[in-house]
């Protein structure tokens, strides 16, 4: 057996859902209406405080993904994809259930995390880098490179704020397929800039998946997938409905819609 | 493979990972450095803002205590009194309020990155420090126009910052887990810092308070730092005993390992609260 990259089992994942003006934490009235209610709060499954509504994003999800692997999440809006990404990449954590991650993770599931717009471009390719994990070396060998993809030499010492949207989204996308990643976590980022800097994207994009790292890939356009991975797995309604080869499965979800 | 990283339900009771802690410490450092280079860029004067706020603020303090309400100070000129006091409540006040707002203020990273939250509050506390240090200058320079010495006291200052770092610490983490789960914290906060003040001797010296009552003002641990800071800076009477500084860094390590709990288990719920 190969070695595994991630293993995801039985994972559940329950939010609360907020009404409109409903403040998301206790408000100061509250407690003084109520004021030893908080003690009386229990356990993950058990009714807390007020009767609460849940919904359950993600339903005794399991499956292992082995090293070198690329998986392709597919579904309707609100299947759970994004929940499970954010579970892989331990910004959540389930509430029933557990996963083991054996590899370094990337997530991306938004470029230019962390850029401060008041700074050059310089700073926040070491800013926007080490928030991805990357090590000071790791950004120093490579910022030529960055610079060099990103096609903004000229204004690299430039505040962020007086850049183009394209400029901002050419950089920062540049830093993120600059990563070397064990496992690499996507949320559709891959669509960006113009025609010319997208199809030069993709194929950096394609050459971070052939370079050997585990790829786990969520998104809505289904071709994407197909192109990408050789693997699929289809949520429906916070529940895995089908698992296997990416070609196979997406087919399958093409058909259904 | 090694150990995997297991991510399971949260527990009630969780303490930050440390040794992760410390193999982010490439982010912490750009974190301190973003944080001084937004300052200085954006203002025409920079690091001057650091020293003009308090400047005018002592200003106006000297004149109305100094001259006009003429508080006794034991003989020391107003000026060095007030300074050698507020450069501790300033250090206290800045960490306490940045690690307050640490999770809520970055919540946009935080629901898009994984990384240990905790460098959050560490970067804010050591651009605080970074500021103590030039608010140090400039209070060396009122000592010496005085005719103070810099003395063997001031061996004792490094552990007396650490101190008043660690619990300052403690006070924003609490805070800031608080902040969580009480939006009102928010409102809270800025009224509890400004009582803080006034009850802690900066404008005054502790003597003018009666006897009886000053067991109430040494609760608040920063009574005892201010003592002490002024101990070292202007040679007054009151000298911390081993003991008494023994008891402080208790209190104050006590304070930052409770903060650190309570910080965990809120990060842990931020993403989803949100």
């Amino acid at each position: 057996m190969s070695r595994l990259a991630v293993k995801v089992e039985n994972v559940w994942k329950e939010y609360q859902i907020r009404h409109p003006f409903e403040s998301p934490s206790t408000s100061l009235k509250e407690v003084l209406n109520k004021p030893f209610n908080w003690l009386i709060k229990n356990n993950n499954d058990g009714r807390s405080r007020r009767e609460k509504e849940v919904f359950w994003a993600l339903q005794d999800v399991s499956f292992e993904i082995e090293h070198g692997e690329s998986v392709g999440i597919i579904g309707r809006n609100g299947a759970g994809k994004s929940t499970l990404l954010k579970l892989i990449s331990r910004i959540t954590r389930p509430s029933r259930g557990k996963l083991a991650i054996y590899e370094r993770v990337n997530s991306l599931l938004e470029i230019g995390t962390g850029f401060n717009t008041e700074l050059s471009g310089r700073d926040n390719v070491y800013l926007n880098g080490s928030f991805l994990g990357m090590s000071n070396q790791e950004i120093k060998s490579k910022f030529d490179e960055i610079v060099a993809f990103s096609e903004i030499e000229q204004f690299i010492d430039t505040p962020v704020k007086y850049y183009s949207s394209g400029m901002f989204v050419r950089l920062a996308f540049s830093i993120a397929v600059h990563l070397t990643p064990e496992l690499l976590l996507l949320d559709e980022v891959l669509a960006v800039g113009d025609a010319g800097f997208q199809k030069k994207s993709q194929e950096k994009m394609k050459e971070l998946i052939l370079s050997g790292a585990t790829i786990v890939f969520v998104s809505h356009n289904a071709t994407a997938v197909k192109e990408i991975c050789k693997r699929a797995i289809w949520l429906d309604h916070g529940a895995i409905h089908m698992d296997g080869q990416a070609a196979l499965v997406v087919d399958k979800y093409s058909k259904s819609m | 493979m090694n150990n995997p990283i297991t991510v399971t339900p949260i527990n009630h009771i969780e303490f930050p990972d440390l040794q992760e802690v410390w193999r982010s410490k490439g982010l912490l450092f750009y974190l301190v450095l973003r944080d001084l280079k937004v300052r200085f860029q954006q203002t025409a004067i920079g690091v001057l803002w650091i020293v003009l706020q308090p400047l005018i603020q002592l200003l106006i303090f000297y004149v109305i205590f100094g001259i006009l309400v003429k508080i006794p100070t034991e003989g020391i000129p107003y000026p060095v009194f007030y300074m050698s006091g507020f450069i501790v409540w300033q250090l206290f006040f800045q960490i306490v309020n940045s690690s307050t707002y640490s999770l809520l203020g970055n919540i946009g990273i935080i629901t898009k990155i994984y990384f240990p939250r905790l460098i959050l509050p560490l970067s804010t506390t050591i651009g605080a420090l970074i500021d103590f240090v030039i608010m140090f200058i400039l209070l060396l320079v009122f000592l010496l126009a005085n005719h103070y010495p810099i003395t063997n006291r001031y061996l004792l200052l490094p552990v007396l910052v650490l101190l008043v770092m660690v619990y300052s610490l403690g006070v924003g983490l609490l805070f800031g887990a608080l902040m969580v789960v009480f939006r009102d914290t928010k409102n809270l906060l800025g009224f509890i810092l400004q009582v803080w003040m006034f009850v802690s001797p900066i404008i005054y010296p502790i003597s003018i308070v009666p006897e009886e009552y000053r067991i109430v003002f040494y609760i608040n641990p920063l009574t005892g730092f201010i003592d002490a800071f002024r101990w070292v800076f202007l040679g007054t009477q009151y000298l911390p005993s081993v003991r008494d500084l023994g008891v402080s860094s208790i209190v104050a390590i006590a304070l930052l390992l409770a903060g650190m709990y309570a910080f965990r288990s809120m990060e842990n719920r931020i993403a989803d609260v949100m």
